[in-house]
């Protein structure tokens, strides 16, 4: 990733921010950065795990001597996003989220929030995390992990699989969009953040905080949910999540339910960068009209009264696609992406 | 229509006395490079389970945000909004050690949940059965500004009614040893402690509004002409001038380098106005911001700075305080600034 970036070997970095800077550099490449400079560029960014990679790489080096103090610096959240900004000098302000499995949602609806507030012009939002012993030995020590490659919304499902990623957007007004002739992908047209208030990990059995939060993205977008194309659910494989969020889908959608998957069985989950991956891939979704499939369904859920979408074909064009996040402490995030002409 | 945007109550745990504003009058001063927040006594509010499971950054956490909802007579806020520059070292540590030396084996999942930045915001939510917004900010030294500046545009454009903001840092001997190698404090000059501080924020205005919030703006980078423009934004928007503005409460925490970078951009963004400090009591933290926050709404509230904030303390109190103006800075790389007023309540 150091020569990819350019960025010599001896530099003191994080794994996590190196995958951010290689994500952030790919979605500012594709948003034609030649005239952005002029414009007050936020970068806000999610992230849990922080430097976590080497300070449990170099503990024992903290305990016993001061060759890797360096490190020490990196460990906090923090770090990860400054070490980001200054890879390309281009931010007048940066802002870290730290929601867990949320977090990078969370970064774009913030991103939203402080264009609207007229605080920035252009803003890179979403989130990086690469695998820590330290997370996958937690969510081990939760007996959330499948052992096996993860099943979501199926009735065999076991846990879920870790991954490892990132992913930014580059947020902007339609204003500033046109002043520079930039073809956007899409609108962000909803968006809403919900607490389950139920556990500090476990999700509610009847979804409260993500029903909420699919509730007031709608909401906020002026949308029915029979508008909604396509839900890309948080869908981790958990027995608890793909339960509560289920039952959170059919209590707003009722018997209208759009094609639902979790993309979780191509990506592993990301953490605190899922939100902004999926955000990638409802995106794609939308361009392409496609549903992105459930990988390994096999059985139905007994719960539920649908099954996650196994073919790729939309039944109508899709318009507007749901993403869901939720994380940690029942922190639930939906936004919804449309199409710049919904009605075309 | 935009709305003001007030603090309504505010509550603390830090080095001073907790839940009290007894530093006013009668302020604790530290020869140490470590002082741990004073705790009050926790039998009194938790029953003895609770205190057992959860640890000290949650247990700080947990009452300061009670403190402040039954301060303000808001049982349900319409967010939730908190920032942590470390969350829960403690715990982090713990489980860190454990991994390490036993070779990811006899991991305990509490250590874990617990462990995480959110779950401070969580366990206030599921605390107070609040289904509303909650977030958690982790940006360093901006950390607080950042949980700050999201209730602030919320309650301005009315999104929200009520934001229950907080900072919250703890620290161990042993994190304190490794921060040291970083950047040493000297003790009797400054020192590292923990931080604890809720507020309520409203835009209504409340019989317990203890002051205003007029702007708040963060910057990454050294850009003096931006901070400047930003500035009088501010300003203009709140409708007063900056020779109004009573005093700058910066976060410099009087060690030489703090001082000198400090001097240089207090001369070039705000010369000439009279400089006020507070690390000198409360001690530094990633969310000590958050304090001075507090220390300087409590001061519009009373309309008075206690002479201890002054550099020089030959002199009187000031009396009459209305406008504040908060700055920090950070590794010349990260500024703030934030705009208070007494609202003559």
């Amino acid at each position: 990733m150091m020569r990819r970036l350019h960025i010599p070997e001896t530099a003191i970095t994080t794994r996590t921010s190196l995958m951010g800077m290689i994500a952030a550099r790919e979605a500012i490449e594709q948003a034609c950065p030649e005239n952005m400079r002029p414009y007050r560029i936020a970068l806000v960014s999610g992230t849990t795990v922080g430097g976590m990679d080497k300070s449990e790489q170099y503990y024992l080096d903290f305990l016993s001597n001061e060759t890797k103090n360096a490190y020490i610096a990196t460990h906090d959240c923090g770090s990860c996003t400054e070490m980001i900004a200054d890879y390309f000098g281009l931010f007048s302000t940066v802002n870290t989220l730290s929601t867990a499995c949320s977090s990078a949602a969370n970064a774009i609806m913030l991103g939203a929030m402080l264009i609207r507030d007229g605080r920035a012009d252009i803003v890179v939002a979403g989130g990086c995390e690469c695998i820590t012993k330290f997370h996958l030995n937690g969510f081990n020590t939760l007996m959330i992990l499948d052992k096996e490659v993860c099943r979501p919304f199926d009735a065999t499902r076991a846990g879920l699989n870790l991954g490892e990623g990132a992913a930014y957007l580059v947020l902007e007004s339609e204003d500033t969009a046109r002043q520079r002739h930039i073809e956007s992908i899409c609108h962000l047209s909803g968006y809403a953040n919900t607490c389950d208030a139920y556990h500090q990990t476990a999700s509610s059995p009847e979804g409260e905080g993500a029903y909420l939060a699919m509730q007031n993205a709608l909401k906020s977008a002026g949308l029915r949910p029979s508008d909604i194309g396509y839900i890309n659910a948080h869908g981790t494989g958990t027995s608890d999540n793909d339960l509560s969020e289920g039952i959170a889908i059919q209590r707003i959608f009722g018997n209208g339910i759009p094609p639902v998957s979790s993309t979780k069985a191509f990506t592993g989950h990301t953490t605190s960068a899922a939100g902004s991956i999926e955000a990638v891939i409802s995106l794609l979704a939308l361009q392409h009209n496609f549903i992105p499939v459930n990988l390994h369904f096999s059985r139905q859920m007994d719960e539920l009264r649908f099954r996650p979408a196994t073919d790729e074909k939309p039944v109508k064009p899709l318009r507007h696609v749901l993403s869901n996040s939720f994380g940690f402490g029942g922190n639930d995030t939906s936004f919804i992406f449309s199409k710049i002409n919904p009605l075309c | 229509m935009l709305k003001k945007v007030y603090i309504s109550a505010a509550k603390q745990i830090s080095a001073q006395l907790p839940l009290t504003d007894d530093w006013t009058n009668h302020p604790r001063y530290y020869q140490e490079s470590f002082v741990p927040a004073v705790d009050p006594d926790y039998k009194l509010y938790f029953h003895p389970n609770t205190s057992r499971r959860l640890g000290k950054i949650l247990k700080r956490a947990l009452l300061v945000s009670r403190q402040v909802l039954d301060a303000s007579g808001i049982k349900l806020p319409e967010a939730i909004i908190t920032s942590t520059g470390f969350g829960c070292i403690e715990n982090t540590e713990i489980f860190l050690h454990s991994l390490v030396k036993n070779g990811e084996q006899l991991l305990k999942p509490t250590q874990f949940m617990q462990s995480t930045h959110n779950t401070i915001s969580s366990l206030i939510a599921i605390d107070c059965c609040c289904h509303s917004y909650n977030m958690t900010y982790s940006h360093k030294n901006l950390s607080f500004e950042c949980a700050l500046l999201d209730a602030y545009i919320q309650l301005k454009n009315n999104t929200i009614k009520s934001a229950l903001v907080g900072g919250f840092d703890e620290l161990t001997p042993n994190f304190h040893a490794l921060l040291q190698r970083l950047k040493e404090l000297e003790a009797g000059k400054t020192f590292r402690s923990e931080t604890a501080v809720g507020m309520m924020l409203t835009n209504q205005l409340l019989p317990t509004t203890l002051c205003c919030l007029d702007g708040i703006e963060t910057f990454y980078g050294p850009d003096a002409h931006r901070l400047k423009e930003s500035l009088d934004k501010m300003l203009k928007q709140a409708g007063y001038v900056l020779n109004e503005v009573d005093a700058v409460l910066t976060g410099c925490n009087g060690m030489y380098s703090d001082e000198q970078i400090y001097n240089q951009w207090c001369t070039e963004l705000f010369a000439g106005k009279e400089q006020i400090r507070y690390k000198h009591l409360f001690g530094d933290s990633f969310t000590s911001s958050g304090i001075g926050v507090y220390v300087a709404a409590t001061c519009l509230h009373r309309r008075q700075i206690p002479v201890h904030f002054f550099a020089s303390q030959n002199r009187a109190p000031q009396n009459g305080t209305k406008h504040l103006l908060l700055y920090h800075l950070s590794e010349n790389k990260t500024h703030s600034l934030i705009l208070l007023s007494s609202c003559g309540n």
